[in-house]
């Protein structure tokens, strides 16, 4: 596809859109703060830098005339809620805003009793996509600047949630840039697969920034830190690297809601979302169970049917 | 350190053919942590066991090895002689290299570089080994028998006749379930309800046995031992403590034309009611459904008659909490239905057999019901339709069983014995009349089965026809019935005057909810599920829960009685001791790391995880954690693996014990 | 009459994880019924299936092992009723994920072998030694382990930068 065709396409976006989100949203904050129906609400805040956004929770309705909507709005705010964060939810109740993708992480917690549901009120975002790390963000949201995660978004429209904000745009079709990436990967030979891996782990430096922004990753004690016994090399050498990306993508089976969180803020660039996108994939295929944006009483790893495929066993 | 003693059986020639057990014990010496070792011709021997318990002794040994046969073995044997010598059991362990090692390998090098393998490996998890002491639980002796049919009944006299406390519970006003129905009985003809009466009286009567009817279970709570039951005993309108079973109400109840239940609906009663005359307890009920009473506020009648005052319309329903220490699970059957069912449902009904609608189709208990002398024709054979005698009645065995395409692949395994009767009851009845029977074999395992069922060919002249049937419809008043005779190989067409069909026995209505309100497991047809189908056949998994009758699957009343007394007979080994002790290989939570996310309470087959709340002092609640009953837990450790912090773990396969064997590999 | 031994030049070395119910007891039965199999097995026995976690697979690969045998009882026979059950589903995702890593599949082999099936046992561990066998070693995690270094590739032009300005 024509990348300036593209551009103007998506850039065509009316910049309205946002604007509409963002006051539906301070509206909405507004009422509920000022009701005192919610204690806070989680939401996105102007950065320092123009055109950046970052995670915060307002308490005052004044505050919440702050909140925005944009596409640099990428973070996954289910995050704050989960007990090993913040613990925003021992205050009250909680107005959290949400993409479809935030929200399927919602959905997953609340399913794993870690939050509930009469303890939030979601704000769902009807969302056009998000920037991707490292992307230029000047030209506003084009095919150049969108996540990879939002080019084959299948939840810009959330469900179930409280109240929904926003009209979804016109969306252009671009190209599944990630699905492309793991047929490639999946054509590979095991040897040419793992040699890949092994060149992507290795340049992992165990800063657990992958650990700390997922929103799934609330253990009090995470597997990795444990010592005995010591089921992962903690220091970051290839070999614990390599386990440790396999638990946890492991760990995520059947969890994970697709946010990529991971691999945003990874620092060296590891395509990590394409390994919890593998395996949602083989659950889907399995066991026909897909993250979704309503909460699911277990996972696909949690239940199982007697009839379960198992043409792997002998 | 640990000072671990490693012991090398060379089982006589067994082990030491193929493997040089000398060599084997010398490398285990050089083991870090192992403090003693030795090898020995015979270690289950008395003098082998001495040798334990003396190393044990001589060396201050805190964990023992013993390379021997398989533990499935002598494991127990060891355990007790650490456990003599003043070890604890559980750090004392086998290393199996003669099942596993000598006797599958031929080559010495090999098989002693395994054995030293194998050694090394058990010695690493003995020093992760923790001491454990087995689990005791207290035992509530009293037993919940769910369900008053012949099975219920059973269960309850023989654990009541044993000394101790029954609670019975069941849905309908009377006891007696589906045998009370039954005219007369396979393969005597004695009368079911002359067998059947003196046992419900009985129960009635038994100091030891607390009866509830018209009440079902509400709640299940706990486990072996301390199961907390909530019973919803529902509102009867009639007082039972005032009520003398004088029966005038009933006598005096403007609303008579209610089709009775017991009789299939086949006869009338009235709004308040008894089910049957020789019901237990003898205290009517009324069906606040057809009662004018409750549903336009006048009438009253039965109040103004009733002289103790016994009537309550205001009654509520109550619930009353009953401990008990275990739990026996004899809820019955129902008959497939041959009506059109909903789109969702597993089964299919018959359109072919014109989906219940021509009345002269009936099925079995009805037959029973028409050929019972207290039923609603007084023990004459008379057709639904116009009461006329029927000159002509085809049996159809396997409506609904063995039929995969209607929803059920099971054998119903009653019918092919009850349609035999049917046959003789009928033919003793209507001597004129003619039987045919089709059927696709006749089943008839069972002490006296086969010759009763040679009878009803051979001297009763019941007509049998090997052969589905294809079709019925009404043509004036003959139904006709279409099929085939397989045998003969020629199509076959009776006009009949009654089709009695022997429907599949099903599990009954809500067997599943009352499963999941007990956390026993069942099968794709609610059928409940025993533990092993040929070692228990009576526990479930679940423990302290027992089954009778015909709840588990389809049985006749000798099985059901069989499996009723067996179910006593684990209820009063259970109650024998005061306490239970358990094995203690069993999960425990670490609840300083647990954030409660549950999985393995998702995936416990025993549902032996509880969420528990953890509230600081001020009774604020801190977080909520899973919580693990040590008398549920049945040991697999599917927890464990499935929690991603490892906050549970399983005694005895702890991870530190396994993955201390896997470093050293 | 003991068949002639056959030299390989590589033996390798096999982790079995079973179940106590049925496959350590099929096990058994192999060796009261005499059979014969290559001795590269190693047996670490678990109450059941659902107790093996699969980062002891992988610790297993990291130790050394050139091939993994996870062996439990067959569906519904589960002495716990449901724990193979969910080993069933989570080996299916973890056999996925090591696939998709780049694991060779060939080197992991799930079977269900209950207490009567001695001669199962004998078949399921001589297969999967002789596949191994015939593949070679796993230098796969060997390899990692033995790079002591962070090994990381400097493919991006800022990070050389900020490497070489420290050195």
């Amino acid at each position: 596809m024509n990348a300036k065709a593209e551009k103007i396409r998506v850039a065509s976006i009316d910049p309205s859109y946002y604007q509409a989100v963002t006051d539906a949203i301070r509206t909405e904050a507004v009422k509920l703060l000022s009701e005192e129906a919610v204690v806070a609400v989680v939401g996105y805040l102007p950065g320092r830098r123009i055109g950046t956004a970052v995670p915060g929770l307002v308490t005052t309705p004044e505050q919440a005339q702050q909140l925005i909507f944009s596409p640099a709005c990428v973070n996954n705010l289910s995050l704050y809620l989960t007990k090993a964060k913040k613990g925003v939810l021992k205050k009250g109740k909680v107005a959290i805003i949400a993409k479809g993708c935030d929200l399927r992480a919602l959905a997953g917690l609340m399913g794993e009793s870690q939050v509930k549901k009469e303890d939030i009120y979601t704000i769902g975002i009807a969302c056009a996509g998000v920037f991707g790390a490292n992307s230029d963000r000047k030209g506003g949201l084009t095919e150049a600047s969108i996540a990879r995660k939002c080019r084959e978004c299948t939840v810009h429209q959330p469900e179930g949630v409280d109240l929904l904000v926003g009209t979804l745009p016109e969306l252009p079709q671009l190209t599944a840039l990630e699905a492309q990436e793991l047929a490639r990967l999946e054509a590979l030979t095991p040897e040419e697969r793992w040699a890949y891996w092994k060149e992507q782990f290795s340049k992992c430096i165990r800063c657990l920034a992958c650990r700390q922004v997922c929103p799934f990753c609330y253990c009090e004690q995470c597997l990795c830190d444990k010592n005995r016994p010591q089921a992962l090399e903690s220091s970051p050498r290839p070999a614990g690297n390599t386990a440790w990306h396999i638990v946890r993508a492991m760990h995520l089976a059947g969890r994970c809601g697709g946010c990529a969180e991971c691999e945003r803020v990874c620092p060296m660039d590891i395509p990590l979302n394409l390994l919890n996108r593998r395996m949602a994939m083989e659950l889907k295929e399995l066991y026909d169970y897909e993250a979704s944006m309503v909460p699911q009483e277990k996972g696909p790893l949690t239940r199982y049917q007697e009839d379960d495929d198992q043409s792997f066993i002998k | 350190m640990s000072r671990i003693g490693v012991f090398v059986c060379h089982c006589g020639e067994n082990i030491s053919r193929t493997v040089d057990v000398e060599r084997v014990a010398k490398e285990a010496g050089d083991i870090p942590g192992v403090a003693f070792s030795c090898d020995y011709k015979y270690m289950c021997s008395d003098p082998g066991q001495n040798l334990l318990k003396k190393a044990v002794a001589d060396n201050n040994l805190d964990g023992v090895l013993v390379a021997a046969c398989s533990p499935r073995m002598h494991e127990k044997t060891f355990r007790k002689a650490a456990s003599a010598a003043g070890l604890n059991p559980y750090l004392c362990e086998m290393g199996n290299i003669r099942e596993h090692c000598s006797w599958v390998h031929e080559d010495r090098e090999e098989a002693t570089a395994k054995a030293s393998d194998i050694v090394k490996l058990m010695v690493e998890r003995v020093k992760k080994g923790k001491s454990l002491a087995p689990i005791t639980v207290p035992v509530t002796k009293k037993a919940l028998v769910i369900g008053g049919g012949i099975a219920g009944i059973q269960a309850a006299l023989d654990i009541a006749d044993a000394g101790h406390q029954v609670v019975m519970v069941e849905r309908e006003p009377s006891i007696g379930g589906h045998m009370a129905q039954l005219s007369e009985t396979f393969p005597t003809l004695d009368c079911s309800q002359c067998i059947m009466t003196p046992k419900m009286v009985d129960v009635a009567n038994h100091p030891n046995i607390t009866l509830y009817t018209f009440a079902e279970i509400e709640k299940v709570e706990g486990y072996i031992g301390n199961f907390q039951v909530t019973v919803r005993k529902k509102a009867r309108s009639v007082d039972e403590s005032k009520c003398t079973g004088c029966g005038v109400c009933m006598t005096k109840c403007p609303k008579k034309k209610i089709p009775n239940e017991f009789d299939q609906g086949h006869g009338m009663r009235t709004a308040i009611y008894v089910p049957f005359p020789q019901a237990v307890p003898n205290t009517p009920v009324i069906d606040r459904q057809n009662c004018t009473m409750f549903q336009s506020g006048k009438c009253g009648v039965c109040q103004k008659v009733c002289g103790p005052g016994a009537v309550d319309f205001e009654q509520q329903d109550t619930l009353i909490v009953e401990p008990v220490g275990a739990i026996v699970v004899a809820t019955g059957f129902k008959l497939y239905s041959i009506e059109r069912q909903p789109e969702d449902s597993p089964i299919q009904g018959y359109g072919e057999f014109g989906y219940g609608t021509i009345p002269d189709i009936i099925d079995g208990m009805t037959f029973e019901r028409l050929a019972s002398a207290s039923g609603p024709t007084g023990g004459k054979i008379l057709r639904p339709s116009d009461g006329k005698e029927p000159k002509q009645v085809v049996f159809i065995q396997c409506v609904g069983s063995r039929a995969r395409e209607k929803g059920i692949s099971y054998c119903s395994k009653v019918c092919c014995m009850y349609t035999a009767k049917h046959t003789m009851l009928y033919h003793h009845k209507v001597h004129d009349g003619q039987a045919y029977v089709f059927y696709m074999d006749a089943r008839t395992p069972g002490k006296g089965y086969d010759e009763f069922w040679r009878r009803a060919v051979e001297e009763e002249e019941a007509v049998y026809i090997r052969g589905m049937v294809s079709r019925m419809y009404q043509r004036g008043d003959k139904i006709v019935v279409m099929g085939s005779d397989t045998l003969v190989g020629v199509q076959v067409e009776i006009e009949a005057d009654l089709v009695v069909m022997a429907t599949a026995v099903q599990a009954q209505d809500g067997a599943d909810l009352l499963a999941q309100k007990l956390g026993i497991s069942y099968d794709k047809y609610n059928f409940y599920s025993e533990a092993h189908a040929k070692l228990k056949p009576v526990e479930c998994a679940t423990a302290g829960i027992y089954l009778a009758g015909a709840c588990q699957g389809p049985k006749d009343i000798p099985d059901t009685v069989s499996q009723a007394s067996a179910a006593a007979a684990k209820v009063m080994t259970l109650f024998a001791k005061d306490q239970l002790e358990r094995d203690p290989v069993v999960a425990k939570v670490n609840e300083k790391y647990c954030v409660g996310c549950l999985a393995c309470k998702k995936v416990c087959p025993y549902g032996a995880v509880e969420e528990r709340e953890i509230r600081d002092r001020q009774g604020n609640l801190v977080k909520v954690v899973a919580s693990v009953n040590p008398g549920v837990c049945g040991g697999c450790g599917t927890c464990q693996a499935t929690c991603p912090s490892k906050s549970v773990e399983l005694d005895g396969y702890t991870d530190e014990q396994i993955m201390a064997m896997i470093e050293a590999l | 009459m003991h068949a002639e031994k056959l030299q390989h030049d590589f033996e390798p070395k096999i982790v079995a994880f079973v179940c106590t119910w049925c496959t350590y007891a099929g096990a058994d039965l192999a060796g009261t019924s005499r059979m014969q199999y290559p001795a590269n097995v190693r047996v670490l026995k678990f109450p059941c299936t659902g107790r093996i976690d699969p980062v002891f697979i992988l610790r297993a690969f990291q130790k050394g092992a050139d091939g993994v045998l996870v062996s439990g009882c067959h569906p519904g026979d589960c002495h716990y009723m449901a724990g193979n059950f969910h080993a069933r589903r989570r080996f299916a995702a973890f056999r996925a994920l090591l696939g998709f890593v780049g694991v060779d599949l060939e080197r992991l082999q799930f079977s269900w072998v209950s207490a009567a099936e001695g001669g199962k046992w004998v078949e399921v561990v001589t297969e999967l030694t002789e596949k191994v066998r015939a593949m070679g070693p796993m230098k796969e995690f060997k390899a990692l382990e033995d790079e002591e270094q962070w090994s990381g590739a400097l493919n991006t032009p800022e990070l050389r930068e900020a490497f070489e300005s420290i050195t």
